[in-house]
């Protein structure tokens, strides 16, 4: 494997290399020197150049007019919206998908556990016109579910409900944010050995005890770090908004959409590139959460 | 010693001048065509078509192929010049054409553009060099000059007029906007082509909508307000009205161009659930005609220029189906007298070419394709470049809180 | 008794769960075998991508992007988030929060940046998709890897290892690698499934991949378009399902030998 190969791994940390010229090297690691030049290289400055044109006007000129716009709606309602969508569509996925990965590793069948994890692999992956046309085509007005239950009398679109809300694009997105939860929770579930909740059960723990002590502070850091992902997933979605709406949720992708890539609003580019950027503040403030949970429960973490 | 000299001099300066007459005598001289104008420049049809076909290949940008009938143009093209057409995103905005020109490398420019209204100030720049090539076609003089740069930076290619497209199997046909929205018949079944703050035929939808409920080009209010009531009453569905939507069930009427309909009607059909163009009888709302150009960075020009040639020819003659071997042995000339020029490619496809009232007068026009004609009954609405800046601004605050 | 609920309480979990999973994924195979407008249903429009011209081509095209993706992917994700475990501990807040911002730039902005920024030696190769790829796959690699060695004690393992006499090429292959070799093979899986569904990147960098090539092909033929994305969803599972029996062993089996 090419890892052998990889002159760049040093396990015993920087300043290896030793002498003064390299002095002022050592305090960075090596190590991260490759995923740093790669992410400056083809994240970091494509996104700089991206900021500085929030902040330019259609001339060029140094501006905060782009910036100053979120406030004001529609962006402001987009921005509440979208955050709004974010949370709820973590929770919706985050608890469903705890569960579901807790009952598999009950279950113990080593066969469904693969089965899971590689139709999770591809469920994660869906999104956009397909899966809209997947759940028009079983829940959408003419759906065959919806069609099997009005033909025994139930009409669910009939009762108000409807895959074109808010509402539904939660539903819909669940489908993807459920297999993300479970494939990355699985392998910290796996981990919560076996051994721990048997010596805890000996030292005269109850179950629920266990839990509070043992299992959920060792679960929290890996839980909380799969709530921002589907946060941030659902909070970044653009495809599948796209499909099922027509503009009438004011969502921050599809406004960044419009503006750089639409018909209508053709020159106001570089407030795409500010609301861009909104949301990477809103993404950074959103980390802040999971920093403070994770140094309260570093404690628990094995060094 | 003097006389030596002199006479080398005039040598020299005999030798030189030769020199001068050899390299600048026109027969020798190569055209660039990344600068010819117009086919006179081109040095004529034959020279123009063998410069093309010389290099292979031409780059289009967002032209899908049911959209006015485009298919059948790229085909037809292809087979007559053996050119090889790339088609870069054909989903794509007119922004897209404008901000690929912009920002693409060299090898990914596209060659012509097909372009909206709304982006031709950005191409043309204020304070730098415009986006394109100036390039009069053969036809040039029955372009509306409303229509066309004095330069020949841009010039229209072809309009279109808002219709209903529906469901075959819907019981009762929906004839006019006002009853596709109000109608206890077509609960669930109205949804708009896109997002108006996004999608240009989705905005020239509310202006029609807009018209049919009292509004007009310069009040888009009443479009936005008659939607909002038809979502309270079950006819509006707040799902974007694409194939794969409708194909799934989701809606089963939108409002969309003519020149989609022939196009449209095929792909529903071999899907199973056929569809039905009609255009309102209360309002028929006449779209800006969209732009051609040719980019002034293309890198097949000879062939960008004949692309424009072919689709102003007037010509009544064969499709990508009828032409011959024999046909594409001919020569340049004779080759664009036999092949269906694309003003008439267009009409096929339900739309309206530019150069229409010109061909109507010369009888060189086809026959449109059934089901597209206007009714009389219809108030005809065509909302200006500046008309629709000023209500774009309101419906991009107002359709949000739909 | 009380196990028993619990068994029931996890079935009944799994059961709504499948419901949930299984009905669009019916309604959509049921319209992909549909035979347009006869009301029959069979297998034709499963067969219609393959005999379309440029098939071939454009896989081959996904195919190479993809096998440079991972190759980077891995090169730089295993080495660095193990170091991060052993050594780096310090610095992994900040390296949690720069692998988590390319999920949330959405990714027009991306790609505009993309063409703003990069040097065109990189703009005229269709390989600056791979690098744009590890980028975007990075929120789902290391996070895989990250949560997969979260579970080991590597510090021992490695020390143990280091002790016994073992050089750190031979404690990576042999130790950290077996050990992780599920994270691994999850990291590799997202990275594969992303390359061949990933449309608007390519797109707007004007690169016809095998996805670009399948949805512009697919604007005619909805009935073949939902056949693939139906036929590309359960070929996609079932390679990554054979895949997980390749994936190696179960951390369990890493305990008993240990």
């Amino acid at each position: 494997m090419k890892q052998a190969t990889n002159p760049n791994v040093d396990m015993k940390g920087a300043s290896s290399k030793g002498g003064a010229f390299h002095g002022f090297l050592s305090s960075f690691p090596l190590p991260l020197v490759p995923l740093f030049l790669f992410l400056l290289i083809f994240f970091l400055w494509p996104i700089g150049a991206l900021t500085g044109n929030a902040f330019k006007s259609n001339e060029g000129a140094f501006t905060l007019s782009n910036i100053q716009m979120l406030f004001q709606d529609p962006y402001r309602l987009a921005f509440k919206n979208s955050i709004t969508l974010g949370l709820i569509s973590a929770l919706v996925g985050a608890i469903p998908g705890l569960l579901i990965a807790m009952a598999i590793e009950k279950q113990g069948s080593q066969t469904l556990k693969k089965f899971v994890a590689s139709i999770s692999g591809v469920l994660a992956n869906t999104g956009g016109v397909p899966l809209a046309f997947m759940f028009l085509a079983a829940f959408g007005p003419a759906g065959l579910v919806i069609s099997a239950l009005k033909s025994i009398g139930i009409d669910l679109y009939g009762m108000g409900f409807t895959l074109f809300s808010f509402t539904g694009l939660v539903i819909v997105y669940a489908y993807f944010q459920i297999p993300i939860m479970v494939i990355v929770i699985s392998p910290a579930l796996t981990a919560l050995r076996s051994e721990w909740k048997d010596s805890a059960a000996n030292l005269g723990a109850s179950k629920a005890q266990y839990w509070l002590r043992v299992g959920i502070p060792l679960l929290l850091p890996s839980f909380i770090a799969c709530f921002l992902l589907l946060f941030a997933s659902a909070f970044s979605a653009f495809a599948t908004a796209r499909a099922l709406t027509v503009g009438n949720i004011a969502l921050v992708p599809l406004q960044i959409g419009s503006l750089i890539d639409g018909n209508v609003t053709v020159n106001q580019f570089n407030l795409g590139y500010a609301l861009a950027f909104g949301m990477i503040i809103v993404s950074l403030l959103a980390m802040i959460p999971y920093i403070w949970i994770q140094s309260r429960t570093s404690k628990w973490q094995q060094k | 010693m003097r006389n030596k000299r002199l006479v080398a001099a005039t040598i020299a300066a005999v030798t030189a001048i030769s020199g001068l007459i050899v390299v600048t005598t026109p027969a020798q001289a190569a055209v660039n065509f990344c600068n010819v104008q117009n086919l006179q420049q081109a040095g004529g049809m034959d020279a123009l078509v063998k410069a093309a076909k010389a290099e292979k290949e031409l780059n289009i940008i967002t032209i899908p192929r049911d959209w006015a009938n485009y298919g059948e143009a790229i085909d037809l093209f292809t087979k007559a010049f053996g050119i090889k057409i790339n088609s870069d995103n054909p989903e794509g905005s007119s922004a897209y054409e404008i901000q690929t020109i912009k920002t693409a490398p060299a090898s990914k420019q596209p060659d012509v553009v097909d372009i909206g209204v709304s982006v031709l100030p950005d191409a043309l720049g204020i304070g730098r060099k415009p986006l394109f090539a100036p390039y009069k076609v053969a036809t040039w003089n029955d372009i509306p000059s409303e229509w066309k740069d004095p330069a020949g930076l841009w010039y229209g290619d072809y309009y279109g007029v808002l219709a209903i497209s529906y469901d075959a199997s819907l019981p009762k046909a929906p004839t006019s906007i006002k009853a596709l929205l109000t109608d206890p018949a077509f609960k669930g079944a109205f949804a708009l082509s896109g997002d108006p703050t996004s999608s240009q035929q989705a905005l020239m939808a509310l202006f029609a909508v807009a018209g049919a409920n009292g509004g007009s080009a310069t009040n888009i209010l009443p479009g936005i307000e008659a939607i909002k009531a038809a979502k309270a009453n079950g006819n509006f569905v707040s799902v974007i009205g694409n194939s794969a939507n409708y194909a799934a069930g989701a809606y089963k009427a939108t409002i969309t161009w003519d020149f989609n309909g022939p196009g449209a009607i095929a792909t529903s059909t071999a899907a199973g659930k056929p569809l039905k163009f009609v255009i309102p009888s209360d309002v028929a709302l006449q779209g800006t005609p969209y732009l051609q150009a040719v980019n002034a960075k293309a890198p097949h020009c000879a062939a960008a220029r004949l692309w424009e040639e072919f689709l102003y020819s007037q010509n009544v003659g064969k499709g990508s189906k009828e032409l011959t071997a024999a046909d594409i042995k001919l020569s340049g000339s004779k080759l664009m007298k036999v092949i269906m020029g694309g003003q008439n490619i267009w009409v096929a496809g339900a739309a309206h070419p530019i150069t229409e009232a010109a061909m109507i007068k010369k009888k060189t026009i086809v026959d449109a394709p059934e089901g597209f004609a206007v009714p009389k009954t219809a108030k005809r609405i065509a909302p200006s470049p500046d008309q629709q800046t000023e209500q774009k601004a309101i419906v991009v605050t107002e359709w949000p809180k739909l | 008794m009380a196990t028993e609920m619990k068994n029931l309480g996890s079935k009944i979990i799994l059961l709504v769960t499948g419901i949930f999973i299984f009905f669009p994924l019916y309604a959509a195979t049921e319209f992909s075998m549909r035979n347009g407008a006869e009301k029959t249903h069979g297998l034709n429009a499963y067969r219609w991508i393959f005999q379309q011209s440029g098939f071939a081509e454009n896989l081959a095209i996904t195919a190479r992007i993809t096998v440079l993706a991972v190759v980077l992917n891995l090169l730089i994700m295993v080495p660095t988030v193990t170091w991060l475990h052993l050594s780096g501990q310090r610095y992994k807040r900040l390296i949690e929060i720069l692998t988590i911002l390319p999920l949330i730039i959405p990714v027009v902005a991306l790609a505009t940046g993309a063409q703003l920024a990069l040097p065109s030696i990189l703009e005229n190769t269709v390989y600056e998709l791979s690098f744009m790829y590890v980028v975007v796959a990075m929120p789902y690699t290391y996070r895989a890897l990250d949560i997969g060695l979260s579970g080991h004690p590597l510090a021992t393992l490695t020390n143990a290892a280091r002790n016994l006499g073992a050089s750190w090429i031979r404690v990576l292959m042999n130790v950290i690698v077996p050990t992780i070799r599920p994270s691994i093979f999850a990291a590799l899986f997202l990275m594969v499934a992303l390359s061949l569904g990933e449309f608007t990147l390519a797109q707007l960098l004007h690169w016809t991949t095998f996805p670009v090539w399948v949805t512009n092909a697919s604007q005619q033929n909805i009935i073949g378009a939902t056949a693939l994305a139906v036929g590309s969803l359960f070929f996609a599972w079932l390679l990554l399902f054979g895949f997980t029996f390749f994936g190696g062993k179960n951390s369990n089996t890493v305990q008993e030998e240990a």
